[in-house]
């Protein structure tokens, strides 16, 4: 009973490491462009797909191909953001409702198009197999996956603070005016912030290409997932994101584990509704 | 009683539509096919009305049509197959218990006031939710179809050869829907709402409940979706989870959103438009490629979302008084002849 406990709440804790990496794209387009992008969870699936063409097509390991496909999606975010996000910022909230649905109801259509509607994934990956710890099972590429989710947020975070670019960005996020009157170009910075976002979902596609298969409508699992985090987690704490992604993985994973593995989201869905309820700004939000 | 004051231009409408709608079967008898893509085509401007209420109206961007249809379609079915109970009933209890849940869901979110945004993703999250509950609840739903007797009478299990009374249901419940919309609208609780979507706490001081406003909206808006739900499963002969289908919600959301916020007849415009067109695409793109249609079809509702951010209601609105006015000199200049 208490070795299954620790065991889920082991695999809990790496996933929700990787949970953290995919909320981390979409809190700092909503924390500093406060941009609602409900396609986020297609971005996932679509870099999912795009690290399985780049796996197979180079015979390359799942944890390799964002080298290839964090650039990609770094440019399909920098031109969605020219062609649909800027167009909304100045209109009804709706409108950016409607373009983001929109546009996850077209990406899920074009993974349907070139992929078709089986589930796809990748040979083998280099980190495969599993470690025993204490008794414990851990699966290798869970392990490493988790380790570069950590290391790219404690990255990201470096960025935001220390170079002009991430200033700019927070700036932008603290007070819009303020920050073009000292020069800086918001529409730029957004559009820097919105490649971003985007390109670390590549990466994150990319480490749960190493482990797990993907198909065109897995996106609505992950958008979820990513929101519960941020729900929780806040706005504007990198270390609270990590907590938070951790704490959705654990429930995740000891729902699975205790009830049904189909269960899997009904545990997140009952944290999300309940940090709603009981303390909107999340737990480590500053506003 | 007068007349002449139910006689003006918006009801001479409805009565062309009403006559439209009467003719339509006879013309398409022939084709079950196009009969059921005009059924479908009337689901979801009746959805895209409902919507119309918690959306358009009360401001609450709410995606989780197809989780209040789903229960609807449950509800029905299961009634049906378990205990021969008619659909008509099942139909009404659906309706009850989607309005019931929507409540329960509804009561703290609107009670805490939780920003708009996060009661979109809750909504969105539910439908997703009960989908995985029905899937692992075997007596009522699971991962096969539950198919829906047909009984004795077709008129008790509501189980027709022909998809033509469906659509005369389909037809008068829209109706109904839109009478809805225009009685909220002109009523008390349509006037709080609008002003609730201005400025909230400005509408509490003057003393209106915003909670319960937008909780009748809610509820209103869910039990439309659970009574078209057990048609729904009458249509279709059978239940299963696949009917909480998240881009369902996504696109009554939208097609509201494109009609128009607010507009009576603005969402059901814009249903009967694009699905019309999604299901011309289908029949002339589906053929190549499973999912063009769709992307298609996208690309389109975005651009309509982005260069027509209040919708296609005023579009028609405009469109309708440049006829009045062209009318209007033609009359004019006619007098000036005489």
């Amino acid at each position: 009973m208490i070795h299954t406990v620790s065991q889920g709440i082991i695999t809990g804790i790496l996933m929700g490491a990787i949970y953290a990496l995919i909320a981390l794209g979409l809190s700092i387009v909503f924390g500093i462009m406060n941009v609602t992008n409900f396609a986020h969870g297609d971005f996932v699936m679509l870099s999912m797909y795009l690290s399985y063409a780049v796996g197979s097509a180079l015979a390359w390991d799942a944890v390799a191909t964002p080298l290839i496909t964090a650039p990609l999606l770094f440019i399909f975010g920098f031109i969605t953001y020219y062609l649909l996000i800027d167009r909304t910022l100045r209109q009804m909230y709706v409108v950016q409702l409607a373009v983001t649905v929109g546009l996850q109801i077209l990406l899920r259509s074009l993974a349907l198009i070139v992929w078709q509607a089986q589930p796809r994934a990748l040979q083998y990956s280099i980190i495969q197999g599993n470690i025993q710890i204490a008794g414990f099972e851990i699966l290798t590429s869970r392990l490493i996956s988790a380790i570069i989710s950590l290391i790219f947020i404690a990255g990201l975070a470096y960025f935001l603070n220390k170079t002009w670019a991430g200033r700019a960005m927070r700036a932008a996020s603290d007070d819009l005016d303020a920050a073009s009157l000292m020069g800086v170009n918001y529409h730029k910075t957004y559009a820097l912030t919105f490649a971003i976002g985007s390109s670390i979902t590549a990466l994150a596609g990319g480490l749960l290409m190493s482990f797990q298969q993907t198909d065109p409508v897995g996106g609505v699992r992950f958008g979820l997932l990513s929101w519960a985090v941020l729900a929780l987690a806040g706005l504007g704490s990198l270390p609270g994101l990590i907590v938070a992604g951790i704490i959705v993985g654990v429930v995740e994973s000891l729902t699975v584990s205790f009830f049904d593995p189909r269960s899997r989201l009904l545990g997140v869905y009952a944290i999300f509704i309940l940090v709603l309820w009981l303390r909107p700004r999340g737990l480590f939000g500053r506003r | 009683m007068n007349f002449k004051k139910y006689f003006n231009q918006q009801n001479t409408f409805i009565l062309i539509g009403l006559v439209i709608a009467l003719v339509i079967p006879q013309a398409f008898k022939s084709s079950q096919y196009v009969m059921l893509l005009i059924t479908t085509v009337l689901l979801y401007a009746i959805l895209a009305s409902a919507w119309n209420i918690i959306g358009g109206m009360a401001g609450q961007l709410d995606l989780a049509a197809a989780a209040y249809l789903g229960l609807g379609a449950f509800t029905t079915g299961t009634l049906l197959i378990q205990w021969n109970i008619t659909p008509w009933v099942g139909m009404f209890l659906g309706g009850l218990i989607a309005m019931g849940l929507a409540i329960l869901i509804g009561f703290p979110l609107f009670g805490f006031k939780v920003k708009e945004l996060w009661y979109a993703i809750s909504s969105s999250a539910l439908v997703v939710v009960l989908q995985s509950l029905f899937m692992m609840w075997n007596e009522v739903g699971g991962p096969t179809e539950k198919y829906l007797p047909s009984g004795s009478s077709p008129w008790y299990s509501l189980r027709f050869n022909t998809y033509v009374p469906y659509y005369y249901i389909m037809v008068t419940i829209l109706v109904v829907v839109i009478l809805i919309n225009r009685w909220i609208r002109y009523s008390k609780l349509g006037y709080s709402l609008l002003a609730l979507g201005e400025d909230e706490d400005a509408v509490e001081v003057l003393g209106v409940n915003s909670q319960l406003s937008k909780l009748k909206a809610l509820a209103i808006y869910a039990f439309i979706c659970g009574v078209v739900g057990g048609l729904y499963a009458c249509i279709y002969g059978y239940v299963h989870p696949a009917f909480f289908d998240t881009s369902m919600s996504m696109e009554i959301t939208i097609l509201g959103i494109v009609g128009g916020m607010g507009f009576i007849y603005g969402p059901a415009m814009a249903a009967i438009v694009m699905v019309s067109f999604r299901e011309f695409l289908r029949a002339s793109l589906g053929s190549q490629l499973a999912g063009l249609y769709l992307a298609v079809y996208a690309i389109i509702l975005i651009v309509v979302a982005l260069f027509q951010p209040r919708g296609i209601a005023p579009l028609f609105e405009r469109g309708l008084k440049k006829i009045q006015t062209y009318f209007a000199e033609l009359k004019r200049g006619h007098k000036a002849d005489a």
